[in-house]
């Protein structure tokens, strides 16, 4: 019996009249690869917001290892080790790389603000510590060169890598990966589809990832849910999913 | 010497005061917040240590004891510190202009409580406040060891977990958030700490001017202290620091400027009372051309990429 990790239960979000997410319930086991797809405007990135509490929920209950996190806002969920990547990255384009993954070491410096401005211990311990972890995760994605760049000089795939590292930065149980193969070719999508299998092993994932590459998800999730106008249309394993009628008629119409 | 300071010793004090407003509005700006609320806490402070040295602390005893004056300081500071979380909590829920506007409502609102009470000395003020030292130039005593411990507490801060949680909502609040961050708590801490400077740097003012009333820490304060920080650099605190000594000095150097004749007198009359005019067109200006301020944290570190181009060009010479 696999350990339930995050459990949704009718979720649902409108926005004034449009009904984003409608009546979503699902399971996510613990080091599960999960996918998420659907088409454009199927509110994917809506139920990630939702999750990570970006955005409140309309109804609906989110459990993560058996407690409620519907109500809290998304620094709670993030300390409570949710972390994500977005569609749009979001890194912190003026900082260094380095600095964008010091950031999120946040919640695991315990250190006061006096103890910190004083130098009083633990606080350089910590600090040092801080940096580096940020620096043994830019190994990991590659970045290790480039450490005092400013983010928003890295190229478009590099970029990814650096917003996982930032995500990774928080030790979460779960990673949420917002299209994460976007713009990139066929080679470094099949790279990304084993460095994901890698974290998840490495680090104990769970992972939950939002992509629209067919064949990446379908080699890469264990279990995959379709969402088509903000309902859960199918949630099962790669090859029952690829032979769901309904999921043929969302992605292909019907004649 | 002793020339140079009694010409000068009011001058040189003002621009370490004016570092130190600017760096109360540097503080809230580093997690990306637009207040213009220093000059209320910064009047606040000045009425607590007018009031609490000519009505509480009714000492015979000249010079004022600067112990005394510290006192004073430090409960400008914790009052305007309080204020700070009483106003920070609602106004930094606006955002960028808004908060903008709602500090200077604060402001704003202050002055006119502070012309219609009595214990504030309504439009007259409080004047003859006793003077701890001398002369003024040793008002340093005060504000020199201040701006220091400022400027180390704030270099500090840049390099701790608390002053990257401040830049991470500077740069996206959104996902700063994502990162665990409670954009909240940060920006009110923010808020307040400026709040606290500003409020002990007009306790030291109230002193140092003699008298205090409500024309001190106005609108015309908040666009002067924006300057500072705007024009010296926002993105390090040294910006603030030499952005608040030039331009608190500026004043007086338009002023010898218009005195030194064979001007047209339209404009030595323009020099000598044109500076909000002149401030506010170095805004305008200086935003355009450096957003960034005259002192950006590249100047510290003299980039690899600049160095290779400064040698490409140097062996283009050569060759």
């Amino acid at each position: 019996m696999p350990n339930t990790i995050l459990e949704a239960k009718t979720l649902n979000r409108r926005f004034g009249g449009l009904v984003a997410v409608n009546d979503v319930s699902f399971t996510v086991n613990q080091y599960e690869i999960f996918g998420l797809i659907g088409p454009n405007g199927a509110g994917k990135t809506t139920l990630f917001n939702l999750i990570t509490g970006l955005i409140p929920l309309s109804s609906g209950q989110l459990f993560y290892q058996n407690t409620e996190i519907s109500q809290r806002r998304s620094h709670e969920i993030a300390s409570l080790g949710i972390a994500r990547t977005f569609q749009n990255i979001r890194l912190f384009g003026q900082l260094s790389a380095l600095e964008n993954v010091m950031i999120a070491r946040h919640t695991h410096i315990k250190s006061s603000i006096i103890a910190g401005l004083f130098r009083l211990p633990p606080a350089p311990d910590e600090e040092s510590k801080t940096q580096r972890k940020a620096l043994e995760l830019l190994e990991m994605v590659g970045l290790s060169d480039r450490v005092h760049e400013q983010a928003k000089n890295f190229a478009y795939g590099d970029q990814r890598r650096l917003e996982i590292a930032r995500a990774l930065a928080l030790e979460p149980q779960i990673l949420l990966l917002d299209e994460p193969a976007a713009g990139m070719n066929p080679s470094e999508k099949q790279q990304l589809s084993d460095f994901i299998r890698q974290l998840r092993n490495n680090f104990n994932l769970t992972i939950i990832l939002i992509e629209h590459h067919v064949p990446l998800v379908m080699g890469l999730c264990d279990r995959i849910a379709v969402l088509n106008f903000g309902q859960l249309i199918a949630l099962d394993t790669p090859t029952v999913v690829r032979n769901n009628p309904a999921v043929i008629e969302a992605y292909l119409g019907n004649e | 010497m002793a020339e140079f300071f009694s010409t000068y010793g009011n001058l040189i004090v003002s621009m370490v005061l004016g570092a130190l407003l600017g760096l109360s509005l540097y503080l809230p700006l580093m997690a990306g917040q637009l207040s213009l609320a220093s000059p209320g806490f910064y009047a606040l402070g000045g009425y607590i240590a007018a009031i609490l040295s000519t009505k509480v602390f009714s000492t015979a005893s000249n010079p004022y004891p600067i112990l005394l004056l510290l006192l004073e300081m430090l409960v400008a500071g914790v009052v305007s510190g309080l204020l700070g979380v009483a106003v920070g909590i609602p106004a930094l829920r606006l955002r960028g202009i808004y908060l903008a506007i709602a500090t200077i409502a604060f402001v704003e609102v202050l002055r006119v409580v502070s012309l219609n009470l009595d214990i504030t000395g309504g439009a007259v003020g409080i004047f003859g406040i006793p003077q701890p030292f001398p002369t003024q130039i040793e008002y340093l005593w005060v504000g020199l060891p201040l701006l220091i411990v400022s400027m180390v507490l704030l270099y500090r801060l840049e390099r701790i977990r608390v002053g990257r949680a401040f830049t991470a909502i500077r740069e996206d609040e959104l996902a700063a958030g994502a990162m665990g961050i409670n954009p909240t708590y940060y920006k009110v801490l923010a808020f307040t700490l400026g709040a606290i400077l500003a409020g002990m740097v007009g306790a030291i003012s109230a002193h140092f001017l003699n008298t205090w009333n409500a024309r001190q820490g106005t609108f015309d304060a908040s666009i002067i202290y924006l300057t500072f920080v705007l024009i010296g650099g926002s993105r390090t605190f040294l910006g603030a620091v030499i952005g608040g000594m030039i331009f608190t000095a500026l004043p007086e150097i338009l002023r010898n400027i218009a005195d030194t004749g064979g001007l047209p007198s339209w404009l030595a009359q323009f020099l000598r009372d044109g500076r909000l005019i002149i401030f506010g067109l170095l805004i305008v200006f200086g935003t355009i051309f450096f957003p960034q301020g005259i002192v950006t944290p590249n100047i510290f570190k003299l980039q690899p990429k600049h160095r290779n181009k400064f040698l490409k060009n140097s062996e283009k010479e050569n060759a």
